[in-house]
């Protein structure tokens, strides 16, 4: 990345934070349905532009997410079928949903191991 | 050889021979009280009786011989019939130490392999540490332990954490004209710290940062007032508007714009 000429450094910093926050409102399906509402999902530059961003994966650059569920939903957008599929509020509000229950996962395993110890 | 009979097959018929002979003998002798005798074949009936004593007699010790031969063969097949055991054991303990040792080369090929892979790509164990809890502590992959049904928090950047984030300022600062790089670092600063999807400083790069890896409290929402004064409408960088947008999408139009 400092090989860019064009950029100063200022520039390339702001980017970094910019593409950073970015990638990690992948996390948010409600904002990737939003995203897929107004179009953007159907505009080959955001396209490309989504392909990009594809180097949050690499671990130099994922040990600065913190939301790191938005790389799963930068996998999936990469398909168009998905980015067709998100315009439907249905589909957002059941990956929503599923994803909170993921979330909340450990939290439940170890409500029950608390709850076994009880007993 | 095949065309040797048996010892005991030769005992027999020389014995079988004798009795023969024997009995012509007698027949000649009581013919000998009623007739003239016939001298002649008698002497040569009782040679040839003397001949088959000879050769029975001859035969029986071969007999012996090959008795004390076949105890011979026994006791050798007894020696045999061990040694075969001792190999069948040896052979049945050398294929254990086979599978063994194969059990052993697998498990060892799995652990290099596991070394290499281990190896390939290294990770300092203090920058995991720091990734885990960075990942953690904002209750990002891990719901908190006292969260119910309404309660607001969400494993991903709420729309309010968007608006408060770099991003939703930098709108901001396009919409309102220029403000200055170091003002926008240094107004707001310590919304930063609470929770938004900002960097820690990269070697060197970010000195401006404040080192506040460790220091990520949860966003709660009332927070809010930090940002006070900014517009919920706020643009965000290129071009995408952010209405107002709630965390469930129940007031998005659900109209299928395909």
């Amino acid at each position: 990345m400092s090989t860019r000429g064009v950029e100063t450094d200022e520039q390339q910093r702001i980017r970094f934070q910019v593409e950073l926050e970015f990638v990690q409102c992948f996390a948010n399906p409600n904002y990737l349905h939003f995203l897929a509402q107004r179009g953007y999902f159907k505009d080959p530059a955001f396209v490309n532009y989504i392909k990009y961003l594809q180097y949050w994966k690499e671990p130099a650059y994922a040990k600065y997410l913190k939301y790191p569920m938005c790389l799963h939903f930068l996998d999936l957008l990469q398909y168009e079928h998905f980015r067709k599929e998100i315009v439907n509020g249905q589909c957002a509000r059941f990956i929503d949903d599923q994803q909170i229950l993921h979330w909340q996962h450990y939290t439940r395993k170890r409500v029950k191991l608390l709850q076994s110890q009880a007993e | 050889m095949t065309s040797h009979k048996s010892t005991r097959e030769v005992l027999l018929t020389c014995i079988d021979d004798i009795e023969i002979i024997a009995k012509e003998l007698l027949d000649n002798l009581i013919a000998q009280k009623q007739q003239k005798p016939v001298s002649a074949e008698h002497s040569q009936l009782v040679e040839l009786v003397l001949q088959k004593d000879t050769d029975l007699k001859a035969t029986l010790k071969l007999a012996e011989e090959q008795g004390v031969l076949q105890q011979k063969v026994v006791a050798l097949e007894t020696e045999v019939e061990r040694h075969d055991i001792e190999i069948r054991n040896l052979q049945k303990q050398l294929k254990e130490a086979e599978q063994l040792l194969a059990t052993a080369i697998f498990q060892a090929k799995q652990k290099l392999q596991a070394i290499a892979k281990a190896n390939s790509r290294p990770v300092n164990s203090e920058e995991l540490i720091k990734f885990a809890h960075r990942i953690s502590a904002s209750n990002a992959v891990c719901a908190p332990l006292n969260w119910q049904q309404g309660d607001l928090r969400r494993p991903y950047p709420t729309d309010i954490e968007m608006r408060l984030g770099f991003l939703g300022r930098l709108g901001e600062m396009n919409v309102n004209g220029h403000i200055s790089f170091p003002e926008l670092l240094h107004r707001p600063n310590h919304s930063m710290q609470q929770g938004s999807s900002v960097p820690n400083s990269q070697a060197g790069t970010y000195s401006w940062l404040s080192q506040n890896d460790l220091q990520m409290p949860g966003l709660s929402v009332s927070h809010l007032g930090v940002g006070g004064g900014m517009d919920h409408k706020t643009p965000k960088k290129e071009n995408e508007d952010v209405d107002v947008m709630s965390t469930d999408s129940s007031s998005s139009s659900s109209s299928d714009s395909q």
